[in-house]
């Protein structure tokens, strides 16, 4: 436990720090054109059937050359991945990311009927839907290998990048348009926030995880009662400044 | 609604063709226009125009130009809605005849900003990091070029509108230059580009709209001009660098 709180601290610590630096590889999204597969062919039959050997091996690179025997490559072509184990935790985590859109559909907006879901209340499916991949696919009993994996200083700016893409596409995928200022602190708050659920997920022996699914809700409603969540820091200072001239403005003060 | 307030001047100005690239001149391969247009006018008129992907995708580099290209717009229509709004109050108090004037150019700022927050969810861009630091220096420049009277309010619309222009005119250029490149290849820009080309020159030629008005409110009578207009130029400038980057 003591060492997978301490990585989340590191995580969560930095991943604030990396967030406000933007990640270089975020592009435009052609709307019309969907975006090339992240993995080759042959990467894919290999890491895809490697993953099935991570609840029994772990995130190693046992599970790599089982998974390339399994999908009928020599034992070389691990050196495909130049990450080693790595590359796995790496296919598992943008696997899963891509597979939320599809994983969870919301109710059309239009379709009338149903009560409109809030944006903050498709974030908490969209994060419980991610978290409960991972015992589905029962990596969470090795997830501590792939903390202290991600963890690692070579590493960290990767891992980071791509906790950064989850986050947005979760966002994205609630149907969140703003693009202020809070863009950022949304983003570093969800970031933060599912880490380190991740994390506790890794120490719960609830049924069903319901634990998981507590500290998650305590996690989200802090963050709605702090504000890191709608009203960010720098939102607030934005707005501040701009609007402090029409607050004067409204109390009869002429400027 | 606000159209029918203004002054003669500025309704002769304002309803330009705006499906007529007129201002293309002013970007340096205007040859290969002609063709482009044909084509932007069959987009347009086509109900759904996301059915027409482009028959190349984009690279990655021309990705990349999108992503800070229309951040730098964002921004850029974020401080031209909040310049305008601190300039209204005290200019309009001081000089009543120019309120139609400041309204209109003031609803097309909105409009604008308006048009690229939705381009930047659509296409999944992130804001400047600089968005709250942007905001305050916005208000502060419409609120002071305001106090220091109609001149430097003008000369600030001008020369903030002068930088702005070329920015705008600069995306066509490339716009233009990728269109003629595909079209040699024997591809198409796609509907989603020649929507966005239309939406850029339309925005280019309401902001020369506002260079115009600037101008003719005798921006040029301000005093310092030179140094004013250098200041405000320069910083558009800085801030554009900035944005592009962060
Ligand atoms: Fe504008
Ligand atoms: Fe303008």
């Amino acid at each position: 436990m003591a060492t997978s709180t301490r990585l989340a601290r590191t995580l969560t610590r930095s991943s604030l720090r990396s967030l406000s630096k933007p990640p270089t590889t975020r592009r435009y999204h052609a709307a019309d054109s969907p975006p090339p597969p992240p993995f080759s062919p042959a990467e894919s039959a290999i890491l895809s059937a490697a993953l099935a050997h991570v609840p029994a091996n772990g995130f190693t690179s046992t599970s790599l050359r089982l998974g390339a025997r399994d999908a009928g490559y020599l034992d070389a072509s691990t050196n495909l991945f130049p990450r080693g184990a790595f590359d796995l935790v790496n296919y598992y985590l943008v696997t899963q990311r891509l597979a939320l859109k599809d994983s969870v559909q919301f109710p059309a907006e239009s379709a009338g009927g149903g009560a409109r879901i809030g944006v903050g209340k498709k974030v908490r499916t969209l994060a419980l839907a991610r978290l409960r991949a991972n015992a589905e696919v029962g990596v969470v009993g090795r997830w501590g290998e792939a903390l202290a994996l991600m963890a690692q200083p070579t590493l960290l700016p990767a891992s980071l990048a791509e906790l950064a893409r989850l986050a947005d596409e979760m966002w994205f995928l609630a149907g969140d348009t703003a693009v202020d200022a809070s863009w950022y602190t949304k983003r570093a708050s969800l970031a933060t926030i599912y880490s380190a659920t991740e994390v506790f997920m890794t120490q719960d022996q609830s049924t069903g995880f319901k634990d998981t699914e507590r500290f998650l809700d305590a996690r989200l409603e802090d963050g709605m009662r702090v504000g890191g969540f709608l009203g960010g820091v720098g939102e607030w200072v934005g707005y501040t400044g701009h609007s402090l001239v029409n607050v004067l403005r409204s109390k009869g003060v002429r400027i | 609604m606000s159209l029918a307030l203004l002054p003669s001047k500025a309704i002769r100005r304002s309803p330009r063709p705006q499906s007529l690239p007129v201002l293309d001149f002013l970007a340096p391969n205007w040859t290969s226009w002609r063709p482009v247009t044909q084509k932007a006018r069959i987009a347009t008129s086509a109900p759904n125009t996301s059915t027409n992907p482009p028959s190349k995708p984009l690279t990655k580099s021309q990705k990349e130009y999108l992503d800070s290209a229309l951040r730098v717009n964002q921004a850029g229509e974020l401080a031209a809605v909040l310049i305008y709004t601190a300039q209204t109050p005290p200019l309009t108090r001081a000089h009543p005849h120019l309120r139609p004037l400041m309204t209109h150019m003031y609803e097309q700022e909105a409009g604008h900003f308006a048009v690229f927050n939705t381009l930047l969810a659509k296409h999944r861009i992130r804001p400047t990091a600089m968005y709250p630091v942007w905001s305050v220096a916005a208000t502060a420049l419409g609120w002071g070029t305001a106090l220091m009277g109609r001149e430097a309010a003008m000369a600030c619309t001008e020369a903030v509108e002068t930088e702005i222009g070329g920015h705008y005119n600069e995306q066509v250029r490339v716009l233009l230059e990728w269109a003629d490149e595909r079209r040699k290849e024997g591809h198409t820009l796609g509907a989603e580009l020649e929507e966005l080309l239309g939406t850029l020159r339309r925005i280019r030629d309401e902001e020369l709209e506002h260079l115009d008005i600037a101008v003719e409110n005798d921006a040029k009578e301000a005093r310092p001009y030179e140094l004013l207009t250098d200041v405000i130029k320069g910083g558009c400038r800085a801030a554009i660098w900035v944005t592009e980057r962060v």
